[in-house]
């Protein structure tokens, strides 16, 4: 490998790019510490009332919650159904198996205002909307897309000789699952499990059409508060919401690879 | 066609075989029934709506009807604002294009755990809530924000940045670009460094070396990362929303508005429609340009 | 087609793809405790005849049939049979004694018998110490080796090896392959060992089966293949050979304008076939031995290796390779001298030409 310098000019200029590009995410940080009433850059005075403010508010905790409960339910349904799926179409391989595949995954073309709004048409008139399995539904739809996309890849990766060995020694085909295929896949499941939580649990355009007073996630909830008053409340939230993202790439990293479950 | 069962070439299915269609028809039937009733039903529905007659209650006559329609290339006010959002997306996609120019063309020179700790904060962006960075956006292009409190501390007046277009436009520029960078990098694959050297060994200045050898050779990458960001850029809203503060008219704000505000939803059906028309046009408009690149 | 005679006895197996046949019509009987190779280049379908027994590929047509049992509709897990896999398959996420064990697992062994067969099967493959590695620390021979003992440790009815040794190292390669032959004449089990390389065919099977472009060329013992090949291909693949165009004409052969003794029967444009260490070479035109065949020719090349002494020799516009061994003291001789080739007639292999 032989090292090419790279011009200063191009340096210089990505540099600023960069700190163009991190801009919104570094200034929320000292905002979250801010001892002022409202958004002032730079704060006033500093203290850490923001973070005590977050869970005095009984909206964004109840929302926080139901977004945490709304992406667990997610995640496992996507698993659940995605799997069956993507075994089925990548290691049964049926008649039109890829034209299933684009079908299954043509949600995510869509833009979401546009699939947010057809959901609301329908989804209205069965009583869903602003409920918890309406919510759930609705997510479903685009988590699953990309649930097959990341299983159908780790599946298709997977040696298959090793499965057949399996078979050979006498194991049968749902024994083969089960203690071959799926410990094999284990990176593939966890990315899964990362990519659908965090899909669901920052999705905001679905959820603004599906939500009402009754119910809201935490993405809506601070959506209403950003364009009433963007209060240094926001700050606090997004700071613990990144650290929150942070810990899920940090163990999705850890235990199966960050490059080979976001980048490819 | 994957890493399929054997050494043999792939041909027909075997004349004997296992489970079959049956056990296919059961694992893919819950997928298939999210797909019909959370995309397909909704998406043809969506078609038919547009077809209806929006009656001022909010309620709607299912008469099929060209009345919405009518209503939308009659009004001078749709056609002004289809065109003032393409043409804003456009702007936003040029400026995502010359602010991430750079940072993918250092990022395909970069290499070791540099380039792998800057590919991390590229993509880690993607993973924040489009809400979180709007709301940074707000702290920097506030009144009380970043760069006015810095204006008016080295003494220059104050410049209204937000609740306006410009707003808008540097908020979705910065929200885009990680796409872009992405889509870019992508398509650097054919730019060899060595091509580069040749290039200067023949005389060229490093201006003329960008203009005759980098740049026509990185136009893959520049034509999907344009038609990714235009895409998004027409269909976003939160960061028009949020940066424009109801100031700021665009397509994607106006269906939400119709769809959740008015509840004109024949209107907002087909305001969704021509947003999907906008989309076929760009990716025709791509299709003809990749082919007169190669 | 009846069920043949062998403890594995193969009728008809057919694998078609379409229009292809990958195999066609395959008929071999190999005998209880035999090593038999599959040989033949690859795409020869050697590989899918192994997996239709392994029950990996569904046959399209015929009988496979172990030890009077009828195993062609018998699913894979039923037929007891242990495969080396050329890639071994090991599984990545359990230890080298999980992976042994697998197999005895699935039969619902003893935990007991398990432990000690187990044991034993993995000092059989000297791999003892190594028992809680998993397959990634392992290097390819050892994973080799692991792949062998979770293969003989169920004690299958048939021992089937998929090309074992080509992911190995030539050096490997040898020590394995006196390994593999050793345990299996110790424990006297049927095997199928699938190969494209012929010297491994000859030197560790008891019998050879040539397979080309889906059909059964030849069976026979390392010795009949060689010495007696029924076909041109067999010649061909199965040592190395010279191949000439002849004409057989009244019962006799015409060869580079000489006429020689030929099998009757044939007559045309013909194929001939000698192997190189079966010619011998002459400066001197008159020395031919009674009996044997001789053809004058020019050196075209010359070539000296150490061991052997190789010649290019011109027969009439046909190049004929000779080798001698060497013994020291010979003369190289120079191209362009005018030399005589002769040979025994029964070295000589006639085919009618592939038209």
């Amino acid at each position: 490998m032989d090292e090419r310098p790279i011009a200063p000019a191009l340096k210089v200029l990505a540099a600023l790019m960069f700190l163009f590009l991190l801009a919104p995410l570094v200034v929320v940080v000292p905002i979250s510490f801010s001892g002022d009433r409202y958004m002032t850059f730079p704060p006033s005075s500093w203290s850490t009332q923001w973070y005590g403010a977050i869970f005095a508010d009984g909206r964004m905790v109840g929302a926080f919650w139901t977004s945490l409960a709304l992406a667990a339910v997610v995640t496992t349904l996507s698993l659940a159904i995605g799997l069956p799926a993507a075994y089925a179409l990548v290691r049964l391989k049926p008649r039109g198996a890829e034209l299933l595949g684009s079908l299954f995954t043509a949600a995510l073309l869509l833009p979401t205002i546009v699939l947010g709004l057809a959901i609301l048409i329908v989804f209205a008139r069965f009583g869903l909307l602003a409920t918890f399995p309406g919510l759930v539904a609705a997510h479903l739809v685009v988590t699953l897309p990309y649930a097959l996309r990341v299983l159908s890849t780790a599946l298709s990766t997977l040696p298959i000789a090793v499965e057949e060995a399996a078979a050979t020694l006498g194991a049968p085909p749902l024994t083969v699952f089960r203690r071959v295929t799926l410990p094999m896949m284990r990176s593939g499941l966890i990315g899964t499990a990362a990519l659908c939580f965090l899909v669901s649990f920052d999705e905001v355009v679905l959820s603004l059409f599906m939500t009402g007073p009754r119910i809201a996630t935490l993405p809506v909830a601070m959506y209403h508060r950003v364009e009433q008053q963007a209060d240094p409340l926001v700050a606090a939230l997004s700071v613990l919401l990144v650290v929150l993202t942070l810990a899920v790439v940090l163990v999705v990293d850890r235990s199966a690879g960050l490059a080979k479950t976001f980048v490819k | 066609m994957s890493a399929a069962t054997s050494v043999l070439p792939a041909a027909a299915a075997p004349a004997r075989r296992g489970p079959g269609l049956p056990l296919v028809a059961l694992l893919i039937l819950p997928i298939a029934a999210v797909n019909a009733l959370g995309f397909l039903a909704p998406v043809l529905n969506l078609l038919r709506m547009s077809f209806y007659e929006a009656q001022a209650t909010g309620a709607m006559a299912e008469v099929y009807t060209l009345a919405t329609w009518a209503t939308v290339f009659g009004d001078g006010f749709y056609l002004a604002l289809i065109l003032n959002s393409v043409g804003v997306s456009l702007a936003i996609t040029l400026l995502t294009l010359a602010c991430s120019y750079p940072i993918a063309l250092y990022l395909h020179r970069a290499s070791g755990t540099w380039r792998t700790l800057l590919l991390v904060l590229v993509i880690s962006p993607l993973l924040t809530s489009a809400v979180v960075r709007t709301y940074g956006w707000i702290a920097i292009l506030a009144d009380q924000g970043l760069v006015n409190n810095a204006l008016a501390a080295i003494g220059l007046s104050r410049t209204r940045l937000m609740f306006n277009l410009t707003g808008v436009i540097i908020g979705l520029t910065e929200i885009l670009m990680p796409y872009m960078i992405l889509a870019l990098l992508a398509g650097f694959g054919r730019l060899d460094p060595r091509l580069e050297e040749a290039a200067a060994t023949l005389g060229a200045p490093p201006c003329a070396v960008f203009r005759r050898v980098v740049l026509p050779l990185t136009l893959p990458g520049i034509a999907l990362g344009s038609l990714l960001c235009f895409v998004l850029a027409v269909s976003s809203f939160i960061t028009p929303k949020l940066l424009g503060g109801g100031r700021v008219f665009l397509l994607a704000t106006e269906i939400y508005d119709q769809a959740i505000v008015t509840l004109n939803w024949p209107l907002a059906a087909t305001l969704s429609i021509l947003v999907l028309v906008v989309f076929g046009a760009a990716l025709v408009l791509y299709t003809r340009a990749l082919r007169a690149m190669l | 087609m009846t069920a043949g005679t062998g403890y594995l006895s193969l009728s008809g197996l057919t694998k078609r793809y379409g229009e292809f046949a990958a195999v066609d019509g395959l008929d071999l009987d190999v005998p209880r405790g035999e090593l038999v190779a599959f040989l033949g280049p690859s795409g020869c379908g050697k590989t899918t005849s192994l997996r239709m027994i392994a029950g990996l590929v569904p046959a399209t047509a015929g009988r496979i049939v172990v030890g009077g049992r009828e195993l062609t509709e018998v699913p894979t897990h039923r037929r007891d049979m242990g495969l080396v896999f050329q890639s071994y398959a090991l599984f990545p996420h359990m230890s080298v004694a999980k992976n042994v064990a697998f197999g005895l697992e699935m039969r619902r062994v003893s935990r007991g018998e398990i432990a000690a067969r187990v044991r034993e099967a993995i000092a059989l493959v000297h791999l003892t110490g190594k028992e809680e590695h998993r397959p990634g620390q392992l290097s390819g021979g050892q994973q080799q080796r692991v792949a062998l003992a979770r293969a003989l440790v169920i004690r299958p009815s048939i021992l089937l090896l998929d090309e074992p040794l080509s992911n190995l190292d030539a050096k490997l390669r040898d020590e394995m392959r006196n390994e593999i032959r050793d345990i299996q004449r110790r424990l006297g089990i049927t095997a199928i060992f699938v190969t494209h390389d012929q010297g491994e065919a000859l030197t560790m099977c008891d019998k050879v089966a040539v397979m080309n472009a889906g059909r059964l060329e030849q069976t026979g013992t390392p010795v009949e293949l060689y010495e007696h090949p029924r076909t041109a291909f067999v010649a061909g693949f199965v040592g190395r050979t010279n191949r000439l165009k002849a004409v057989a004409r009244d019962g006799a052969l015409e060869l580079a304008g000489q006429r020689l003794a030929a099998p009757s029967g044939i007559s045309g444009t013909v194929e001939v076939m000698i192997r190189p260490h079966r010619v011998a070479l002459a400066a001197d035109a008159a020395v031919v031995a009674p009996g044997h065949h001789g053809v004058a020719g020019t050196v075209a090349r010359a070539t000296f290796a150490g061991d052997i002494l190789q010649y290019d020799v011109d027969v009439a516009g046909q190049i004929v390779s000779v080798e001698a061994a060497t013994r020291g003291g010979e003369r190289v001789l120079e191209p362009g001298r005018a030399v005589m080739l002769s040979w025994r007639p029964q070295d000589l292999f006639v085919y009618a030409s592939a038209r």
